[in-house]
């Protein structure tokens, strides 16, 4: 009976402990140390900073469908006093969103209905995404503002450009990138030598560090066969054939080579190539780099694709240029003689593998090169890599991580496989695009704003609607003819790398149109001429100039103004006196460099585009410097007056 | 004393619940035990044989109050949880980081539950081997054997109510090897236990309801039976 006693006793003290020890837990809650430490050091503020009153703080979101506890601890978010204090009590860096609407986990990422530390950053057992790193962080902006540019988000912007570049779509399905123009490998036989073709599979880079072209990392058969097999697709699109050059260059007597070289040179400056070609790493960044084509395409090639394009390759973003057949002999011979690689190393005499043509088609397919890349009768898959429409969802436990020893994290997944494809898995078949680690992570941002996040559609910011103008009839001919497009910007169509025409006629007369597109010059003396001359005839140029002065205009623009003398002499006043124009802008010789000079600016401009400009400029360039002075109609009309007197 | 013990014996609250005085003789003992509504389980006489605690190792015991602990925790833990799709996990999550002692609670569920199903077994196993199911108790067997059955749907209805992946994916293996039932009832059956053709909100409903009421109404009545055959053959 005593023993009963004794075991009674022994498990009633024992149960009373495990009760004992769930309250105990409780009371020392993780979060109350850090609320107690919070009102220590408030006390020793010299301001005044309201103390926390003890308890767990959430923020519900109920659009947003989440409640981040994260105020528990982090207490002095919105106090001014706490800049400068420890972790987790300082003050949130000022943003556009308001803590309160948004909550903390919707940008952070986390666990944010956790009270423990561990715990709310997520990275444990059952919490499949942890807290983003600081430089992610702009991932989560692009969840919901899917507009072109995203303001102070420039890591995001980048890596969405950077996207679209690469052509990642050309692989992957990932939603609202569009896929660009590569060119067509139909006739690639007759345009390139295998030499060189051969290299430029190797290591794309070595001929050009700007290309879009992916490294396929081959070895050196692979390179050879895939070269054999793209060499016999000597036919160009459509069955055309490339016609002859006029006489041969080789065949030509020294002098009168030399002769045409010279021309060529000088016709190849008039030409402006360089506004959107590099050579050898300078210039513009439209086009390739043509430092080293001699050792790439034929010259006879090289002559049929400058006289007519996109004969050659379809839907190329080139301008047909209207060159004399003498001309345009010369223009080749001086390329094919300048732009020369010495550097090139003949590879040995090769016999091709009989079974080439087999083996080159099977790494064709292998590596999706039909993705970018169009060869007729060959369809690439479109998706031939992992679809990334939700890459930012992944969890981490539907990751392989391979051998690798990197920190289990989808960010720290994709910036490694972004910059070495192929580490986690040998039979990975990703290119490397040889991206620098800020690019790597600016991709893999803007790669985890795609997220499988129902997010409502009020919070959503979409892009602006595509337009859909195309230019028609002899004008559109003209405009695709010259890839106008490709530089200028018409309603909404086409890539803005000179001036927005949508308004160009409202702008512009008419006469000085014309004679800009008989000698174009740039405006700014502190800018390079970068618009070609593509030596049009008159007739073109008036189909050119007349369409414009029907269609790109804005009658809300229109405006005629009285030139009476003392219209005139206020508005010189105004222009040297009240206002100093001349500090930025140049009459006669004096003034500053900054804006154009506005000598000829009566012969040049509309009077109803200066009043309207000067009343406000931002209006039509968002990104003028051109100062809003907040001008009475009465002073704009005046300095329009005068400047309309300038012929 | 003694005079205070008659006075109580025989004033009128204790004649209301009681009806009669002190059980001072053998049979008077035995009536009062017949008669009373919480004593009536137990037998007139027991064995001294089976008293003894390496005879039962006290599991049906244990079991019994297992399924208390079970049934005083379940009821804490429905205040905090509700049965949809949407909350069922995040209360989950609330229990564990705000509600007070929440995860004691929560654990203390489970383990139990695991225990339930453990001590369950092994009670079986104990009967089988004292030869306890042997005639006239076979009858107790069988009312045990369905009581151990009700113990394992208990453990596996619960199993879905957290809502996270290893629910789903227990739930929906479960409910697929219910449709190999021949004769084409077995999809029917599964329809009628997920109320759908996936483990959805309404199954998640229907395993609580049978969880938090059908079943463990079911094995109290069960439970009632199997004490009583247990305390009238002479069981302790």
């Amino acid at each position: 009976m005593g023993n009963l006693s004794k075991y009674f006793a022994v498990v009633s003290v024992a149960l009373l402990i495990i009760l004992a020890v769930s309250p105990m837990k409780d009371f020392f809650r993780e979060w109350k140390g850090y609320q107690y430490a919070y009102n220590r050091l408030v006390a020793t503020l010299p301001q005044r900073v309201k103390t926390a009153e003890i308890g767990i703080k959430q923020i519900w979101v109920q659009k947003l469908d989440r409640v981040d506890r994260c105020e528990t601890c982090h207490l002095g978010l919105k106090e001014e006093a706490l800049k400068n204090a420890k972790q987790p009590f300082r003050t949130h860096p000022l943003i556009h969103h308001d803590i309160e609407e948004f909550g903390c986990t919707m940008c952070h990422g986390g666990q944010g209905v956790a009270t423990e530390y561990k715990e709310s950053i997520g990275n444990v057992k059952f919490w499949a995404q942890p807290m983003l790193p600081g430089n992610f962080i702009e991932a989560s902006c692009g969840k919901c503002h899917k507009e072109q540019s995203v303001p102070k988000a420039p890591v995001l912007n980048e890596g969405r450009k950077l996207i679209e570049e690469s052509n990642c779509v050309g692989c992957h399905k990932i939603e609202g990138y569009q896929k660009l123009w590569v060119p067509p490998l139909d006739g690639i036989g007759s345009k390139v030598n295998r030499t060189w073709l051969v290299q430029w599979l190797k290591n794309p880079k070595q001929y050009f560090s700007g290309t879009r072209m992916p490294n396929f990392l081959l070895n050196d058969e692979d390179a050879d066969n895939l070269a054999d097999f793209l060499m016999t697709f000597n036919t160009p699109p459509n069955n055309s054939q490339l016609k002859l050059l006029p006489s041969s260059l080789k065949s030509l007597p020294d002098a009168r080579k030399a002769k045409l070289i010279d021309k060529g040179s000088t016709l190849f400056g008039e030409a402006r190539c360089i506004s959107c070609h590099l050579i050898n790493g300078k210039g513009g960044y439209v086009a390739t780099d043509l430092g080293k084509i001699g050792s790439k395409v034929s010259e006879q090639w090289l002559y049929n694709y400058i006289k007519e394009p996109k004969v050659l390759m379809p839907n190329v973003q080139m301008p047909r240029y209207r060159f004399t057949e003498n001309d345009l002999t010369s223009v080749v011979a001086y390329m094919e003689s300048e732009f020369v690689d010495f550097d090139v190393q003949q590879l040995p005499p090769h016999t091709p593998d009989p079974a080439s043509y087999e083996k080159g088609l099977a790494l064709f397919k292998k590596y999706n090169c039909g993705g970018c890349h169009a060869l007729q009768g060959i369809s690439g898959s479109s998706e031939l890599g992992p679809d990334l429409t939700y890459v930012g969802s992944k969890k981490t436990y539907e990751i392989d991580f391979g051998n690798t020893k990197i920190e289990q994290t989808l960010p720290s997944y994709l910036r490694t496989k972004l910059l070495d494809p192929r580490v986690f898995s040998l039979v990975a078949k990703m290119p490397k695009f040889g991206f620098s680690d800020e690019q790597a992570i600016a991709v893999t941002v803007a790669l985890m704003s795609n997220t499988g996040e129902r997010i409502p559609e009020e919070y959503m910011v979409r892009p602006e609607p595509a337009s859909h103008f195309v230019p028609q009839g002899q004008f559109g001919q003209l405009v695709k003819d010259l890839a106008c497009q490709s530089c200028h910007v018409m309603d909404g169509t086409g890539r803005l790398v000179a001036t927005d025409l949508s308004m160009e006629a409202s702008q512009a007369q008419p006469q000085w149109i014309k004679a800009y597109f008989k000698v174009p010059y740039s405006l700014r003396p502190i800018l390079t001429e970068r618009m070609p001359n593509f030596f049009l005839s008159d007739a073109e140029i008036n189909v050119l100039a007349d369409y414009m002065e029907k269609v790109f205009v804005v009658d809300s623009l229109d405006r005629t103004i009285k030139s009476e003398p003392a219209m005139v002499s206020e508005g010189k006043r105004l222009y040297y006196e009240r206002y100093g124009c001349q500090s930025c802008h140049m009459i006669g010789g004096k003034g500053g460099y900054v804006g154009p000079p506005l000598d000829k600016a009566g012969s040049r401009l509309k009077p109803g585009w200066i009043f309207h400009w000067l009343k406000n400029p931002e209006a039509y360039k968002p990104q003028s410097i051109e100062p809003d002075n907040k001008l009475t109609d009465h002073e704009a009309d005046a300095l329009t007056a005068f400047l309309m007197t300038l012929k | 004393m003694n005079r205070l013990t008659e006075q109580l014996v025989r004033s009128r609250v204790w004649r209301s619940i009681f009806r009669h005085g002190l059980p001072l003789s053998n049979r008077a003992r035995a009536e009062a035990v017949f008669y009373n509504f919480f004593l009536h389980v137990h037998p007139t006489k027991v064995r001294r044989r089976s008293i003894k605690f390496t005879y039962t190792w006290g599991l049906g015991g244990l079991s019994a109050g297992l399924f208390i602990i079970l049934t005083v925790t379940g009821a804490l833990l429905m205040l905090y949880y509700r049965p949809s799709i949407h909350q069922a996990y995040w209360d989950m999550k609330d229990l564990q980081f705000v509600v007070s002692s929440g995860q004691f609670l929560r654990n203390m569920h489970r383990w139990a539950a695991h225990a339930m199903v453990a001590i369950v077994f092994l009670h079986m196993l104990r009967v089988f081997y004292t030869g306890s199911y042997r005639p006239p108790k076979e009858f107790n067997w069988v009312i045990g054997v369905v009581l151990l059955v009700m113990t394992i749907l208990l453990s596996y209805t619960g199993y879905l109510l957290p809502w996270d992946q290893l629910s789903f994916w227990g739930i929906s293996v479960g409910t697929n090897m219910v449709r190999a039932v021949p004769f084409g009832t077995g999809d029917r059956i599964s329809y009628l236990l997920l109320g759908g053709n996936i483990v959805g909100e309404n199954a998640l409903v229907r395993f609580y309801v049978l969880h938090c009421f059908v079943i463990p109404v079911a094995a109290m009545v069960f439970m009632g039976i199997h004490f009583w055959r247990v305390r009238k053959d002479g069981g302790v």
